[in-house]
């Protein structure tokens, strides 16, 4: 062996190890969990950055900038997607670019545990102290420290949109059941669902109500419970009950205005906007359940320690105020935490009384189908890789 | 012979621009580690990532491929099938449409301008977002759509033809949009290099159109088309605009997994299946490299044979 070859056979088995070596180095800024060089917390003065929901996102951002002298940056996220909620929040950060983050009530829990949620200091909030016991210390709200983390913005008793005239059915508050949406030979082919985890929980809440399956909470169900009610829904999948699953609420909103769907499982406000189109669908009440659900919003704690802190509160405050149960209660047939202070705004700003009329119709509808049985959501299942390969094999079947 | 000419001239280039050799090496390098750090760090990363063992939201520095068993579940191999199908039929449909397409526009425009504006049109489509141009098709294609309403005027049908929407052939139509272009420009490229006399000299020895496309054009265009092919099919493994959008729940494909693993923060087990996914575009790219030099070998025998 000359003394080239060998010399060349050393580098080579030196390269191998250093490429190794390499390797592993190049690999490491992507497996340090907690990101490095983020963007260190930045105020910005006179705006306030929130996060959430399109529909908690009104059309004009005036009446919020003439009451608090703020401007608004509203980047809608769709919160329902609980486990894309969570990636944006603990690994992407969230809490460092926003000042307010909207959630479904009951993602917040963890979060809370994992420290990423400020704790209220109530006393800032002029219109805290009015909100209901029973909407403050729901199931999805409360965590059971004695401790307030969030607001509720909003809650819901939802169901599905139908085309009453089309189906020959009645008109809500006459009761339907979910078998139009789920089990039903008129409407095969012709329905669609969520396209995320959501649909599951209704195939279990489903299959509860009918004492098909025993399933203590379709809400937060277990692996096995959610392999339950992904079957049942593969079943009714395969029997050709669904057109489509959704994933946006523009999806909603197109598939009944295109005519693709007679009954679609969706957001009451999908409903409202179809409306507005001239179509006549209505928004389901129901005998068997409703789906409650609340959105809540709290601070970031890293937005605590940003010298903004007394705009996010004046801008939280005014979310609890009456202009925006108002505004929303009309525009999205939501209703509000503070729907005395909705109404009492309403009517002090002279508004039209068919919107008033809307207001007090809405504050009725809500008491009227919390008083039915109902199940509530709250965002994350404990098991939620569970509930997320489940949901994969659904879309799958 | 083309590749004698190529080399003369680059031979030739690189003497002319003797002096620029240090700002051609430097760019070289610039060029090399940004695609280290901006490609291959990322790859690697994936790797290691996936053969870690998760712990919460972070990884136990141990090895395991547990990541591997957790996402080769069947369900997920059938959607891994299902869109190297989607992908291969739609690269060649692509292929097919815009083969012709490349060499008209390549050799049958003469006019600059005209050659300028196509290739203007053929870009214009991709100012607008991706699902914007995607859910047009739900328009066209839906039960109250263009062509189901046509149908049911002329009377072909009763009731809509309800497969056009929401459905494999939907998503597979969705897909061949987006990718017309990639797959037209490299091959639309490789065609206008082709020297015309080339062409000239083929029909003046009195072979037919289709023999000069096969034995002057395709050999030639070779490069273009492999380049075709892999800029068409590698993007469109990670497509998940239109099975989302057109799918209606019906079509996975493997993008919508990620969706699924990434929001499950199940983050050894989306690398896990990044990893199968390179190794099986990296597979089929040595493929297609083998069946093209296979081809090539024997083209050059059937050149000799027609030359004898």
């Amino acid at each position: 062996m000359t003394e080239r070859q060998d010399r060349s056979k050393i580098s080579r088995r030196t390269v191998l190890k250093r490429a190794g070596a390499a390797t592993a180095a190049l690999a490491l800024p992507y497996i340090v969990p907690e990101g490095i060089g983020r963007a260190k917390a930045q105020s910005s003065p006179g705006t306030i950055r929130m996060m959430g929901g399109p529909t908690v996102a009104l059309e004009d951002w005036a009446q919020f900038e003439k009451d608090t002298g703020l401007k608004m940056e509203f980047v809608p996220f769709n919160v329902d997607d609980v486990g894309a909620l969570y990636n944006e929040i603990l690994i992407n950060g969230a809490g460092e670019r926003f000042d307010l983050i909207n959630t479904l009530a009951g993602v917040q829990k963890p979060l809370v545990q994992q420290g990423q949620v400020a704790q209220l200091d109530t006393s800032k909030l002029q219109n805290y102290a009015g909100i209901a016991d029973s909407v403050k210390r729901s199931p999805v709200l409360y965590t059971g420290d004695d401790k307030d983390w969030c607001v509720p913005l909003y809650y819901n008793a939802d169901s599905f949109g139908y085309f009453p005239e089309k189906l020959g059915l009645p008109r809500p508050p006459e009761a339907l059941t979910w078998d139009l949406l789920l089990n039903s030979e008129e409407t095969l082919g012709k329905a669609a669902l969520d396209g995320d985890m959501i649909a599951l929980m209704i195939g279990g809440m489903y299959l509860k109500s009918r004492g098909l399956a025993d399933i203590a909470d379709p809400g937060n169900m277990t692996a096995d419970e959610v392999a339950l009610a992904t079957d049942w829904l593969i079943e009714r999948k395969k029997a050709g009950q669904f057109r489509t699953l959704w994933k946006t609420y523009d999806e909603q909103v197109a598939n009944f205005v295109n005519g693709e769907v007679l009954v679609q499982r969706c957001w009451e406000p999908a409903v409202k906007a179809v409306q507005a189109q001239g179509l006549d669908v209505e928004y389901a009440t129901c005998s068997d359940f409703h789906v409650n659900w609340m959105h809540s919003t709290f601070i970031p704690v890293q937005a605590a320690e940003r010298n903004n802190l007394d705009e996010i509160y004046r801008a939280l405050d005014w979310f609890l105020g009456g202009s925006y149960a108002a505004e929303l209660a009309v525009l999205r047939g939501y209703t509000g935490s503070r729907m005395d202070l909705g109404l009492e705004h309403a009517r002090s700003e002279g508004w039209p009384d068919e919107k008033i009329e809307a207001i007090e119709a809405n504050i009725v509808k809500v008491e009227t189908k919390f008083s039915n049985p109902n199940f509530w959501i709250g965002g994350a299942p404990d098991d939620l890789a569970a509930h997320d390969r489940e949901m994969a094999r659904f879309r799958n079947a | 012979m083309s590749v004698i000419v190529l080399d003369k001239d680059a031979a030739v280039s690189h003497l002319q621009r003797r002096p620029r050799v240090s700002l051609e090496r430097g760019a070289i390098i610039l060029v090399t580690a940004l695609w280290v750090l901006g490609a291959l760090m990322p790859i690697l990363a994936l790797f290691v990532i996936s053969v870690l063992r998760a712990k919460g939201l972070s990884f136990d520095f141990s090895l395991t491929l547990q990541a591997y068993r957790d996402v080769l579940v069947d369900f997920r191999l059938e959607i891994i099938l299902r869109t190297l199908r989607v992908v291969a039929v739609v690269t060649l449909i692509e292929f097919l449409l815009g083969y012709p397409f490349a060499i008209w526009l390549a050799k049958g425009i003469r006019s600059g301008l005209a050659k300028s504006i196509i290739l203007v049109l053929l870009v214009v489509p991709f100012f607008l977002s991706p699902a914007a141009r995607t859910i047009v098709w739900r328009s066209i294609l839906g039960n109250d759509g263009l062509i189901n309403n046509l149908l049911l005027s002329v009377g072909l049908v009763d009731t809509p033809v309800s497969w056009l929407l929401f459905s494999e052939f939907a998503v597979h139509l969705g897909l061949i949009g987006p990718y017309f272009p990639s797959m037209v420009w490299p091959i639309f490229i490789s065609v206008s290099l082709i020297d015309d006399e080339l062409i000239k000299a083929s029909r003046d020895l009195g072979a037919t159109g289709l023999q000069t496309l096969w034995y002057v054009v395709t050999p030639l265009a070779v490069p273009g088309i492999v380049a075709g092919f892999l800029f068409t099919a590698i993007p469109m493994l990670g497509d998940n605009v239109a099975s989302t959008l057109l799918g209606g729940g019906r079509v996975a494909l493997i993008a919508e997994s990620f969706d699924d693993l990434i929001r499950a923060m199940n983050f050894t087990g989306a690398a896990a299946l990044g990893a199968i996914l390179v190794v099986a575009v990296i597979a089929t790219a040595l493929i297609i490299r083998w069946v093209l030099v296979h081809l090539d070998r024997n083209n050059g025998h059937r050149l000799k044979v027609m030359s004898s």
